[in-house]
Parts: structure tokens; sequence; C-alpha cells
């Protein structure tokens, strides 16, 4: 494990030297908050960030993206057959990323990268990307990452982890992309291991401790689905729903997408969109069916995936990072550490 | 306000408890500052729950439809106006709801509010027309008057035009020499202009659909942007089908828009989406003298013939 | 419609609203030909077209 000190003076001009190989995001602000965005020329991150609308999550899975395309010319050879559309999968690099917004990667990563299947767009996309993560020295008041088993110092996902001491920044090298960027931005000034991760592990705590919102998961695993399922709490949870998509598309960690064709002429492609369990659509059938109909169904799915399939299914706690995004945007305040409270704490009356 | 809400607890109390009602739909505090949730109270032992305040800024209109039995809902001024909307258009019957009318001072634009705090806001209250708000850096005391929405500061009706009984006195309402200036200033910009106005407006619309869904007006089975056997519009990302979706979302509400102003609080990306709207308000008062959800006597000028209609644009 | 065309910067002249009889031929011309001078005054449109690239 290596350690670098960089002093913020440096910072602009070794940030400077990195985009001769990569093409850089972070965070700016933009009008109703930051978002994580294409840094172009001269734009630099702004690291002193409250936390983005949206998460990171769109700089490898965009929320619209080409998977295919073919011409309907029938006087080309290969008409009609759907071919990968070519992707831009140079080196980028995340700057800034919130360390939940890593982790929820890993998370997303769980479902896009398995032993059977391997989604290559978002595969190649993640391989070519490096996440340079700032630890967050203060917590906002709807980060609940210390009960997600994230944190504002949590490394894993991350590439690099970097520490905000005033004057400059102390960055852990966690990977071997990692170091080939900072290696790039000429980033040489070694710091001691053996202080500089004490340094860390002062500046995690105290961030833990500034950390005020909790939710507690210890009892979701020993009630069966069907008895969270049946219970009673949900009709109350939903009501004040409108079903938009807002929860999910600001979640770092939803992964569903719906794909379309589209054609114009003589060209066709194939592309993919988030979507969103909230909509009707999302489960509605060709026949008409819809096993979500109601509003109720389609809230306690929500729920019921990032707290109690997911739970089961990979055994590696809820899937939910604690980021409290969809908290502060839900038009009605629905709020996720309420309802995993509620799912929690449920007991069957007999 | 404030204290309005004693009277409003005192109303649904009592029509719960005499069996009126099987449900009271109003606001409930959310567990974060500046947010309160639309919630049905049916015991008693929830009343407490019911709040009013200067954050209640969606549009209760919108839980009504498809409800059993005769349900109560505390109703702001532009909330009355879609109910009388919604009665019009056939989505409730009138003898099935008993409205609380609640005289509106206006709701606050909260990007507004937060756009003053480098970090999250942690407190909120507010007392008369003071509005106090801390952050963990910095308190504030606002003027509620210097933090109303866009669509409050132009509101005409701020007194609910339909209501069983009050939960205060009637306010004053405000008239206005031009309720439109915001249109006015897109109506003398070039083609050009215009069209770069609404590209800069719409650019980072994520389509979650919380504008039509917060919308009272928006209750078709299935919505255009749903529709796939003919699909109107993409589904994706691109300019042109994000645009094309928000042209007609607009052109749905032509002469049935209160102007409420649910749409933009609900955007989670602070896009006015009432520029869109507010065109079709202003052409339904100087072509038709018509404002919507004013009378349940009166149909929608789109959805009658009369002789006196303009008809200069045909040629 | 075509007010709120004209709002969001298409031009107005792209929209045109005419009734014109079975037994109307020269109207028809007319209005086709006032229709066609005007837009291609305006040349081509680019707004609301997709473009897929």
């Amino acid at each position: 494990m290596k350690f670098i000190t960089i002093d913020k003076k440096d910072w602009a001009n070794g940030i400077g030297k990195s985009r001769k190989t990569y093409k850089l995001f972070g965070p700016v602000k933009d009008k109703n908050g930051f978002l994580i965005k294409s840094l172009e020329k001269d734009i630099m991150p702004e690291m002193d960030y409250p936390d983005s609308v949206m998460s990171a999550k769109s700089i490898i899975f965009p929320q619209t993206e080409k998977m295919l395309c073919t011409t309907l010319d029938e006087s080309q050879e290969e008409h009609h057959i759907m071919k990968r559309v070519e992707m831009d999968n140079s080196p980028r690099a995340i700057l800034g990323i919130r360390p939940y917004d890593a982790k929820a990667i890993q998370i997303v990563n769980l479902n896009f990268d398995t032993d059977d299947f391997r989604d290559p767009y978002w595969c190649d996309a993640l391989n070519a990307t490096t996440l340079i993560g700032l630890g967050i020295n203060k917590p906002g008041p709807f980060d609940f990452s210390t009960s997600t088993g994230t944190g504002p110092f949590c490394e894993e996902g991350l590439d690099i982890l970097m520490a905000d001491l005033d004057d400059k920044y102390l960055a852990k090298i966690l990977t071997d992309k990692g170091k080939a960027f900072m290696d790039v931005c000429e980033f040489e000034i070694k710091a001691d291991e053996k202080e500089s991760q004490a340094l860390f592990d002062i500046l995690r705590k105290e961030a833990e401790k500034n950390i005020k919102s909790h939710i507690d998961t210890d009892k979701l695993s020993e009630k069966t689905i069907l008895e969270l399922h049946d219970a009673p709490f949900w009709d109350d949870v939903a009501f004040s729903c409108i079903n938009c998509g807002t929860c999910t598309f600001v979640c770092p960690t939803c992964w569903c997408f719906d794909i379309q064709d589209e054609t114009k002429q003589k060209s066709s492609i194939r592309f993919r969109n988030w979507d969103t369990c909230m909509s009707s659509l999302f489960t509605r059938h060709a026949t008409g069916h819809n096993p979500r109909a109601t509003k109720t169904q389609r809230v306690r799915q929500r729920f019921m995936h990032k707290l109690k399939y997911f739970f089961d299914k990979y055994d590696q706690g809820i899937m939910c990072v604690g980021c409290g995004r969809c908290v502060k945007s839900c038009p009605v305040n629905i709020d996720i550490r309420e309802v995993c409270n509620i799912m929690n704490t449920y007991k069957k009356q007999d | 306000m404030n204290t309005c809400i004693n009277k409003i607890r005192e109303l649904a109390l009592e029509l719960l408890d005499k069996k009126e009602v099987e449900k009271v739909i109003g606001f409930a505090n959310g567990t974060i500052p500046l947010a309160t949730s639309p919630i049905a109270i049916t015991s008693k032992q929830d009343i407490e729950k019911l709040v009013f305040n200067s954050t209640c800024g969606l549009n209760l209109a919108n839980y009504l439809r498809d409800q059993k039995g005769k349900i109560a809902v505390i109703a702001k001024g532009c909330d009355t106006r879609n109910i009388v909307t919604h009665i019009v258009e056939n989505q409730i019957k009138r003898d099935q709801l008993f409205i609380i009318g609640v005289p509106c001072n206006g709701m606050i634009d909260q990007f507004k509010i937060a756009a003053l705090f480098n970090d999250e806001i942690i407190e909120f209250s507010e007392d008369g027309d003071t509005l106090n708000i801390k952050s963990s850096l910095k308190e504030e005391k606002l003027y509620k008057k210097d933090y109303l929405r866009e669509n409050c500061k132009v509101c005409m009706h701020k007194n609910p035009v339909i209501y069983d009984v009050l939960a205060m006195d009637l306010v004053e309402e405000q008239t206005l020499d031009n309720p439109y200036p915001d249109v006015d200033k897109i109506e003398a910009m070039d083609s050009d202009k215009k069209w770069q106005h609404f590209q800069d407006l719409t650019k980072n619309c994520i389509r979650c659909y919380a504008c039509k869904n917060a919308c009272p007006l928006c209750y078709c089975p299935t919505c255009f942007v749903d529709e796939s056997s003919p699909q109107w519009v993409g589904k994706g990302q691109n300019k042109t089908d994000v645009n094309t979706f928000h042209y007609l979302r607009a052109f749905h509400c032509a002469g049935r828009c209160t102007d409420c102003g649910a749409c933009v609080q609900a955007c989670p990306m602070d896009i006015n989406v009432r520029d869109f709207t507010r065109k079709l308000n202003k052409d339904s008062f100087e072509m038709f003298g018509w404002e919507a959800g004013l009378d349940i006597t009166k149909r929608p000028p789109l959805d009658a013939y009369s002789p006196d209609d303009p008809d200069d644009f045909i040629k | 419609m075509g007010n709120l065309f004209e709002h969001m910067g298409i031009e107005r002249d792209r929209i045109h609203f005419s009734w014109i009889s079975s037994a109307e031929a020269t109207k028809f011309v007319d209005v086709v030909k006032e229709i066609s001078d005007k837009v291609r005054a305006l040349g081509p449109n680019k707004k609301l077209v997709k473009d897929y690239n």
C-alpha cells in the first residue's frame, strides 16, 4: 500500500497532465446542485462539494446507451445483421467520487459481471475507468452510509482514496489502475505508510462520528420473504407515491434497463435506457397482464429488492449504500430509512 | 397559516368521529427539513400527524381518484381548482368529497432557499411570515414573501373556489395588471433564441416523469409516453425525444392547467416546466377568457364549441 | 397549437391551417403554393428533428 502527498498547489497541474491519457469526469456545479459531468478542457472538479444530485453511475452506465446497429438497406451485404456499436473505451477517470458511489458500482457489478453472463457494455466501460475517491470529512445530514456497510472513507471499489488535509491531499493508492493514474499526473511525493494510515483512521472515525442518521438491518434476515411481502404496512408506505422514477434514477445501485429498437430511413439501432420499477410499464406483459399493476406493488418491489431479495440472494448486505439521494430527491419524501426500519422491526401478528 | 392546523385537525377529528368520511387526505411532516408528504388519515389517533405549512406545495387533487367511500381533503386555492377540473372531467363526484378549504398565502421555493446555503439544510421552521432555516454552517431568517414559488407570486386564486368548510378566514386576492410577465419575456425572443431557451431548460431532464405524475391533470390509464403501438415518442435521452415529451405533456394541459406548481416542486432537477404550460394558460385567457377550474358548470374551451371561438388562424 | 410551436421556437410559417372544400381546387392550389413559398423561404427545419449520432 502506497501513500502519496499532493500539495493543492500542484493539483491542477497534475490533473492537467492526466488529460493526455484520460478523459476526466468530476463534480461541477449546475443549476440545482452538483452533477458528475465530463470535465472539458480547463474545467476543474469542485472537490469540496455537497453530494451530487445524481450519482456517478451514468459515467459507466449511461441513461441511454447504444448497443447494436444495422442497416436495412438490402443492397448492403450485411443488412439486418445487428452489430455492436463501437464505443469509446479509452481510459477515463472520475475525480472526487464519493466512496459510497464506488461501493455502489461494485454492487451493480454483481449483476453485470457474473460467471454465467458478462454485460460487455458495462464491463468494458468499468475496465476503462479509474475511480479516484475523496473521503468525506463532513458527511451531510442525509448520509447514513455507516449503517449500510460503506461509510465516508470506504475503500471498496475505489482505485485511489484521497483525504482532504486543507492545504494538501493525502492519496492512498489501492490498485494498479490507481498507481497508473498517479504516475501520469506525476504525483510522486511519498508519504510515510504508518503515519498516513493512522491519519486516515483518525479522519474516518471523526467523519463517522458526524453521521447522525442510521438504519438497522440486523433483523431483515430473520423474516421470510412472504412475511414481509404480505405485511400490512405497504399501502401506507405507498400512499403518497406518485410513481415517478426519481428514486431509481438518482440511486447509485439501481441497474434495471429497458431495450428499445429505433429505425430512421435505412439505419436501425438498438439501445438501452434506464428503466424504473416504479413505472407500470416495467412489468406489463405483451398480453396486457401486469403482475405489478398497482402502485403499492411497485413501491413494495423497490424496497423488497433493495432490502430483502438482494440481501438474501447475494449475502452481501443490502442493495443500498446510504447516500440518501432518494430521500432528498423524492417529491413526496418517501424515506428508505423509515421503510427499512419498519421492515426490520416488523413482527407478524398471529 | 400556522394557526389553521388546529382548526384542520378539529374538523378532521369531527368528520372521522361522526363517520362522515372514511379518510382525510392532507399533509404530514416529512422526515427531512422543507418536506411534507401527502397522507391519508383513517383513524382518530393519527390526527396529530396532519400539518399545514408553506412546504405543502403538492396538489392533493392528485390523490382523490379511485378512492372508495366519502373522503375529506385539505385543499388550497389551486387544489380546489383542480378538484373542479376533476369534477368537470368526471374523475370524481362532488358528493364524494368533503372539502376543507385552506386560503393560502403561497408556498415556498425549496430550490431557491437551498441555493443560499453551501451545505445541506438541517432545520426549518416557520413563524408567521418569517422562515427560520439552519444548515451546519449558518442560520438564516428569511421573509417568506421573498422566497415564494414563482407560480404563487402570480397567483390570483389563493382562496378555495369550492369548499364545504374553511379552515381559516379568506385572504385578500391580488390583482395583477400583467399576470404573465414570464411568458412575455419568452415571446419577445426570436425563434432561435426561444428554441435555445427550451433546449437549455430541459438539458438536465432525466425523464423521471415526476412533473407529469405530480400533476392532477395527468390521469390517463396509459400515458402517450408509455404507448408502444404506435410509439409517439422515443424513450431515450435524445434531445428531440425529451423535448417532444415536454411539449406534448404541456399541450395536454392546455386550458386545464391551474398553475398549481406541483410539477416544478416535484422536479428533482429544478426544471421550470411551467415555462411550457404558462404560454397555454395565457393563450386560454386571451383567446377564450378562460381560467381553468373556477366553475363546475362550465366546459373547458378545447372541449366545447362556440361560434365566438377565434378562427383567424384558418386561412 | 401554432402558438405553442411558435413559442417553442418553431417558426410560425411552418404551420398552416386551412379549410378547403373538395370543390375549391383553386383555393387548394393557392394555399399549397403559399405554404411552399413560406417554408422554402425559411429553409430546411432543423428543430425537433431526431439525430441518431
